[in-house]
């Protein structure tokens, strides 16, 4: 799962940044390999690889930092998780 | 107080004499906090461009609130047949042809900014402030709480990465404090917008593993939030500062709500509510 989380970061990245400079604690998001659009794409990859679905109601701050935390939050059986989902925008 | 709020249960209230004169107040207390960022004001109309407004992929996020003006084909026998039975039995009209609809009704003031500043180099961080009549379709609809038309006023930044930061910090430490001599207890809570089929959302998604928008909440009730979009708009937009797509965030207040609030927490008699313009004088 690792490796095909690290061939989906550097598709999405299509070259814009050395291949070398991913590790598995480069943070995705704040460092720009990937972009809200390829988020379902990616939800995706992981619930295929682990064969479970993800309920997007328990993702959590951070839960897509980089290639460890994926692996720790996604690379195994599903843990239960509660957070609350609000929303009462003006 | 009831005789001074006019609701329509189709989600949209007048307001007249004190119930008035608290949302202008409170809108001048806003106006307040976006005079110590130097904000310009700026007005805009009613609607905008579709086609504007799906580059940030809006229709496609929240097509369960969108709002669309909708006009006849100007052809005079379409217009004609209209003529002859506008409405129907339920007091529903009876579209004929209409002309292609175009354009959304502002579904949050902002968003006019970044369409008016368009493709501009900014040589300094821009500070805007507007207040616009917003809409959205709920599923429900409460006076002053919930509206399907509503006055939002907002206070935007563009700049580098860490100005923006800086401004939301102290915009929404403004925004506390001034809520704090109101009387008015709030909760900041990390908050999401309302997506359509968030599991498919990419904007969900983000907001989920990655929070950007912070809501003040009264109760259960949202009264302002605080927003950082990073360089999403500016990348969109084509807005730039040293080279690059600047950075943005907003403050948005949403006003009937702060007159429920100031209602609910200071009682109907005017006598008793606290000036919101001149707290945030003395801040």
């Amino acid at each position: 799962m690792r490796s095909e989380l690290r061939s989906f970061v550097l598709a999405k990245a299509r070259g814009a940044r050395p291949p070398q400079e991913l590790t598995d604690q480069t943070p995705l998001l704040a460092d720009g390999w990937l972009r809200s659009v390829h988020l379902p794409e990616l939800l995706l990859l992981m619930e295929r690889l682990r064969g479970t679905p993800i309920d997007v109601e328990n993702l959590k701050a951070g839960d897509f930092r980089d290639i460890d935390t994926l692996m720790d939050r996604f690379g195994h059986a599903p843990a239960q998780h509660t957070a609350p989902a609000q929303h009462t925008a003006p | 107080m009831t005789a001074h709020l006019y609701w329509s249960p189709t989600g949209q209230s007048g307001l007249s004499g004190p119930l008035l004169e608290m949302v202008d107040d409170c809108d001048e207390a806003f106006r307040i906090l976006a005079s110590r960022w130097g904000a310009v004001e700026e007005r805009h109309g009613a609607m905008l461009p579709a086609a504007e407004l799906q580059r940030v992929d809006y229709l496609r996020s929240f097509p369960h609130q969108a709002t669309f003006p909708v006009r006849l084909a100007p052809d005079e026998a379409n217009l004609a047949t209209f003529r002859d039975e506008p409405l129907n039995e339920l007091g529903q009209v009876s579209l004929t042809s209409t002309s292609p609809v175009t354009e959304v009704l502002t579904p949050a003031a902002c968003y006019h900014l970044y369409h008016a500043h368009q493709g501009q180099e900014l040589d300094a961080p821009l500070y805007l402030t507007t207040k616009n009549t917003c809409f959205r379709t709920e599923s429900r609809y409460e006076p002053l709480r919930r509206q399907s038309a509503f006055t939002m006023r907002e206070i935007v930044c563009l700049g580098p990465p860490d100005t923006v930061a800086g401004f939301l910090a102290l915009t929404r430490m403004h925004v506390g404090v001034l809520l704090d001599a109101l009387g008015i207890p709030v909760e900041w809570r990390v908050a999401t917008d309302p997506f359509f089929q968030p599991a498919r959302s990419p904007g969900y998604l983000m907001q989920r593993v990655s929070p950007v928008k912070h809501e003040a909440c009264y109760g259960t009730l949202a009264i302002a939030s605080a927003n950082l979009h990073h360089d999403h708009f500016g990348a969109v937009f084509g807005i730039e500062i040293g080279g690059q797509p600047a950075h943005s965030a907003c403050v948005a207040f949403g006003i009937e709500r702060w007159l429920w609030a100031i209602m609910q927490r200071h009682g109907e008699d005017p006598v008793n509510w606290p000036s919101a313009a001149s707290a945030a004088s003395a801040l």
